[in-house]
């Protein structure tokens, strides 16, 4: 896959496992897993460059005798989302375009 | 290897990034291994679930701007002394251009490395453009009552015409090999400012 185009994939992915509640490194990974693969370091760089644009927050909870940290979206994250949507959505007009020509030549 | 080792490790391989960025990152390695034993999980499974320090470490090196290091390298980690700034001033006619010596010869080394490239790319246009020069000159020299010298002109031409077309594909690796080298190079670069620091 194209890297610029998975970057952009990644972003929206981390900032929808937040979308609902707070989360935490640990099962932001495990909750895409299942659609996109991402290693720890990648995660790392993803969080750090969408708390440098304020697409998110962060805060430092106890839990279990120790400090772990959780994510918390912003107004510009939930934009991010909806922004994706709607560039996707004509993305996915034009896959069909494409593949029904295919189909028809 | 255990958590320790790990976290040992991967200090060790950061040892030349600011020191907050490194605190950050093993704190955020140590959260990752934790989540990981609190499902269940020993130790050693969750550690190796994440991958080995050295190419975490390498990982972290290559996304991080070469600035963010060199800026860390440079800038001393205390107040010079007065005696040093003297010597730093008295030398600076030669540390100064030595360091501009170096730094031209290194840029210069580079854009040899292009300019090869680029003259592949010229050799490549001139054999291209004698193809339909070469066979207009031909068909010329035929009209002109030279049927043979025509014909010569106009095959030696064709050719042009066919290593031209092998000589895009050497020309695209060249390229493909500067652009290798370049990536290469800065991965070298901040080796150096990483190593340095490790061999204190």
């Amino acid at each position: 896959m194209d890297i610029q185009l998975k970057r952009g994939l990644l972003d929206v992915c981390v900032l929808t496992a937040i979308k609902n509640e707070d989360s935490y490194g640990y099962k932001i990974i495990k909750d895409i897993s299942p659609y996109i693969e991402m290693s720890e370091s990648t995660l790392y760089t993803i969080l750090k460059r969408l708390e440098a644009a304020n697409m998110l927050t962060v805060r430092t909870a106890e839990h279990g005798g120790r400090l772990r940290k959780y994510y918390h979206i912003t107004k510009a994250g939930l934009d991010r989302i909806e922004d994706f949507k709607n560039e996707w959505r004509e993305v996915m007009s034009i896959y069909q375009f494409v593949t029904r020509e295919e189909a028809e030549g | 290897m255990n958590q320790q080792e790990f976290m040992t490790t991967l200090r060790a391989r950061l040892s030349g990034l600011p020191a907050q960025d490194v605190e950050e990152r093993l704190h955020f390695y140590r959260e990752m291994i934790a989540d990981r034993m609190e499902e269940g999980r020993t130790e050693e499974e969750s550690i190796a679930d994440i991958g080995s320090p050295e190419r975490i470490a390498e990982q972290i090196i290559a996304d991080t701007p070469l600035t963010r290091i060199a800026k860390e390298r440079i800038l001393p980690q205390r107040r010079l002394r007065a005696w040093e700034i003297v010597l730093l001033a008295l030398g600076s006619p030669i540390w100064l251009s030595l360091a501009v010596a170096l730094l031209a010869v290194i840029l210069s080394l580079y854009v040899a490395l292009w300019a090869v490239t680029v003259s592949l790319w010229a050799v490549f246009a001139s054999v291209v453009a004698c193809a339909p020069v070469g066979i207009a000159l031909g068909v010329g020299t035929c009209i002109a009552g030279q049927p043979v010298g025509g014909v010569a002109i106009m095959g030696a031409s064709l050719v042009c015409a066919g290593v031209g077309i092998f000589a895009f594909f050497g020309c695209c690796e060249a390229t493909r090999g500067c652009v290798l080298l370049s990536g290469l190079g800065m991965r070298l670069i901040k080796k150096c400012f990483i190593k340095k620091e490790d061999a204190q």
